[in-house]
């Protein structure tokens, strides 16, 4: 019954509409030349953002940056990380790409967070949609690119001192950058730093588990934490060679709200007098990137190949816990739960035949390896190695000067090799309860041995129509897939952050599914917006479905099993901007997602709620102000065991100050969110199961001061 | 013209496809409700003698089944074990047992016997709940096991 509904829209869709994206946020107004320029060459889906909205939505963190674009949200873990999400979808779906390298950490766990410099992004790119065609497998949300600035034309020394002062959570920080332009070398250095403290929420009790449990100076306590980011980039360009070298580590550590840990215990959330130590428990990773590009052009030809490493290693601390009698304290490191030490190591190549113009083809290889292990006296995520490569040819055939048209296919193919793991403490354990052996040969074995190949394509067709300056309608009708993940395969115990008893499932499938979606663009005089409705159908969605059979284990109500199911994503963006007066613009940012999983009949879980943002922006030429209503509506399409998160409007106020002292160009930029400070719930966030509310007011001040010297 | 033409057929097709995909969820999300009288928060429970497990249970659909496990929280809620099997004769006590209900409201009295060489000090209570749809509660209470206490007679 569904899938035939399905079947309709989707054929209606596939001759009418998609989702080719293409608009700048940025408050100020952008040159129309270039945005119109953007939009017409750029087939795939695009938001792109630059300096300005950066600048603008700047909040040391940039994925909550990147949460002011409607369509993309924010899963906060407390106040310093989040990872995004993609029009519903986030963790493994949705890839991050820095430089042309695949960013790989620990996307499937619900306490990571993106570890990349926030002060490095120059430009971003974000892709709505289905994007596998592009990166492979985990891409089928969408994808967002991060790349630096391009390299200064004029030989010069130049350089930016960035200063960011948040009162939320008392963050400090600070950023240095210096960077050399001789020739045909440039080569650019940036060390940031920047140290918060537990953040304010605007309530004095929150309650959980039935239980009050009192916040204390209205602290969030043990939410304090740093985060040291150090790069290095380098890039030679002569003739049609270029090759860019970056090397980058960021360090971030954070400790986690004691009371989210388990049953809540009054006595670990006593004030301790002191807001920016970071006690047990918490975790740090640290994320080393090692990337190195090349490409040639030669006549109609372009070659370019892209070399990555990348060790991601996470640490969770916890002070030793079991609930196993025979577990002894370790020896070395009591207090480490767990720690992942993930390896990748990728290869891109594309080679680009750019033809008489009308015709662009692209070729392209990709090949990575990743290697994960472990320690620590807890386990969550076995050892594995996971091997996948695709090849993949799209294509650009410009009909005329007002119609474009691309496709593209892909093939991949992934192995995943998977270690089995078998608690002896827990097996004990069982055997003291009592157990018969076969229940203790299903709960013992914390991870299956699971060894699975899987090969998938990824399609992708769409057209750009650009009839006039006024109109442009873009439409796209792509299929992507994901291989399932090592925790979706072969897990089997209580995940410490959720409390619940997960359960992988070795047979899975992978996943797949397909996007239509469509953007249609107005520009003339003082209007433009832009609506861009997309559908996605997933035959194969996996999800932790709730079984109804108890676990046997301590602390763990009934097993969830990681389940297939058919899903539907589907919603709009809207955007829209008026300038009323010459200097005054308004402006309107709305999206929704509505999901629904067809075999359970429910929304499927961390569903984002519908949100608008309303702004008014007075433009001056060296300083701009603006103000902002965001509403955020109450998320009631829940999945079974989450809850309902209610509404809020918010209260948001900016300016950005351009002025010279000295002949030095100071950049000055303002920022009070929640104003009012309204106590308020993100659906999406790490902390919101145990009813934690968001930051309350925050006044945020960034100073930018840019230098150069320019040589003779 | 052709562009109105084409703008309709877009709208109609993402408001359909919003409105198409399948019938609604009438599904029941709704958690089952717990409400334990006995054991109280922070009560002392007698080594040797019954712990008085007291409680309602109810769904707005139907209460499936409930699971109650008790285990120590002897510091805060991380269980070292450094002393575990050590102190003495004691013995580790822990209680997982799960029961099925099939009803929309469910009295539960129930006699669970603590050893009287259980290891004294701070254990937690936690009941958990579902219901037919899959939808769970669980609610947690802290009890300390003392040799002392007075013995709980109802």
């Amino acid at each position: 019954m569904c899938a035939w509904g399905i079947a309709i829209s989707l054929s209606a869709h596939a001759q009418t509409t998609d989702s080719l994206k293409s608009v700048n946020l940025s408050e100020v107004v952008v040159s129309e030349t270039y945005h119109h320029i953007r939009n017409k060459n750029a087939t795939l889906q695009l938001e792109v953002v630059g300096e300005d909205f950066l600048r603008n939505n700047f909040s040391g963190n940039l994925v909550q940056t990147l949460g002011n674009i409607p369509g993309v949200h924010s899963m906060d873990i407390g106040s310093g990380f989040a990872k995004p999400m993609i029009r519903g979808l986030g963790f493994n779906r949705i890839t991050v790409t820095e430089n042309g390298v695949k960013q790989e950490g620990q996307q499937w766990g619900a306490d990571h967070g993106l570890e990349i410099d926030a002060f490095n992004a120059g430009q971003v790119s974000v892709r709505k949609g289905p994007s596998s065609l592009l990166y492979g497998s985990d891409a089928m949300g969408g994808a967002i690119e991060i790349n630096a600035l391009p390299a200064p034309t004029q030989n010069m020394f130049l350089g930016e001192v960035a200063l960011i002062g948040k009162s939320v959570n008392g963050t400090l920080g600070g950023s240095l950058m210096l960077g050399l332009k001789h020739n045909a070398w440039f080569t650019k250095l940036r060390y940031t730093e920047m140290h918060f403290a537990d953040y304010r929420i605007p309530t004095d009790t929150v309650v959980y588990l039935t239980r009050k449990i009192p916040v204390y100076n209205r602290r969030m306590k043990n939410t304090a934490g740093f985060e040291r980011d150090v790069s290095w980039f380098t890039t030679y360009r002569k003739n049609g060679y270029d090759a860019s070298f970056s090397i980058s580590n960021a360090y971030q550590k954070t400790g986690f709200f004691p009371g989210a840990h388990g049953i809540p215990d009054l006595s670990k959330l006593t004030d301790d007098g002191n807001s920016r130590n970071i006690e047990l428990p918490y975790s740090f990773v640290n994320h080393l990137k090692v990337a190195l590009h090349q490409g040639y052009a030669w006549g109609p030809m372009a070659l370019s190949w892209d070399l990555g490493y990348q060790n991601n290693h996470r640490e969770e601390w916890s002070s030793f816990h079991t609930h196993y009698s025979t577990q002894q304290i370790p020896q070395k490191d009591p207090d480490k739960e767990l720690a992942f030490r993930l390896n990748t190591y990728s290869s891109n190549a594309k080679l680009r035949f750019l033809g008489n113009g009308k015709w662009e083809h692209t070729l392209g290889w990709d090949v990575q390896y990743q290697d994960n292990n472990i320690a620590g006296y807890s386990f969550l995520l076995p050892e594995y190695t996971r091997v996948t490569t695709g090849g993949l040819w799209l294509s650009n055939y410009k009909v005329n000067s007002q119609l474009t048209l691309s496709g593209g296919v892909r093939y991949d193919y992934g192995k995943i090799k998977v270690a089995g793991y078998t608690d002896a403490y827990l097996e004990e354990y069982l055997v003291d309860q009592g157990y018969d052996a076969s229940v203790i040969e299903v709960y013992k074995n914390r991870s299956y041995a699971v060894n699975r190949d899987f090969g998938d394509y990824s399609a992708s067709v769409g057209f750009v129509w650009n009839p006039s300056r006024v109109h442009m309608l873009k439409a796209n009708v792509g299929r992507s897939f994901r291989l399932p993940g090592a925790n979706e395969l072969a897990s089997n115990g209580v995940h410490h952050g959720t409390f619940r008893h997960e359960q992988g499932v070795a047979t899975l499938k992978s996943e797949q599914g397909w996007q239509a979606d469509a953007a249609y663009t107005y520009e003339k005089g003082r209007l433009s917006f832009t609506a861009s409705p997309f559908f996605s159908w997933f035959d194969n969605y996996i999800f932790l479905r709730p079984t109804g059979e108890w676990s046997v284990l301590p602390d763990a109500g009934q097993i969830y099993r990681y389940t297939g199911a058919e899903a539907i994503f589907t919603g709009a963006e809207l955007s829209m901007s008026y300038r009323v007066l010459p200097k005054l613009t308004y402006q309107f940012a709305g999206d929704y997602v509505y999901t629904y999983n067809c075999d359970e009949h429910l929304p499927l879980s961390f569903s984002p709620p519908a949100s608008m943002r309303n702004t008014l922006t007075w433009e001056a030429a060296s300083w701009s102000v603006y103000a902002q209503m965001e509403s955020i509506a109450a998320q009631n399409r829940v999945d079974r065991n989450e809850d309902k998160t209610s509404g809020s409007n918010l209260f948001h106020l900016g300016g950005k100050f351009d002025f010279k002292w000295h002949n030095t160009p100071i950049e000055i930029t303002l920022t009070a969110r929640n104003v009012l400070d309204r106590k308020y719930f993100n659906h999406l966030s790490f902390y919101r199961k145990v009813e934690i509310p968001e930051p309350g007011r925050n006044l945020q001040v960034l100073i930018k001061i840019p230098f150069k010297q320019v040589f003779k | 013209m052709k562009t109105k033409l084409i703008l309709s057929a877009i709208c109609i097709v993402s408001l359909s496809s919003l409105f198409v995909a399948c019938s609604d969820d009438d599904n029941d999300t709704t958690k089952p409700v717990i409400v334990i009288n006995e054991p109280e928060d922070g009560g002392a429970i007698k080594t040797g003698s019954l712990l008085h497990l007291d409680m309602d249970l109810s769904d707005d659909v139907m209460v499936a089944s409930y699971k109650v496990d008790i285990h120590n929280n002897f510091d805060g809620h991380t269980h070292t074990s450094a002393s575990t099997r050590a102190d003495g004769d004691s013995i580790t006590f822990t209680y997982n047992q799960s029961f099925d209900v099939n009803q929309k409201n469910h009295h539960v009295h129930d006699h669970i016997e603590i050893p009287i060489l259980a290891r004294q000090g701070k254990y937690h209570v936690v009941v958990y709940c579902t219901d037919t749809s899959g939808n769970e509660s669980y609610v947690a209470k802290s009890v300390v096991f003392d040799a002392n206490a007075e013995e709980d007679v109802d």
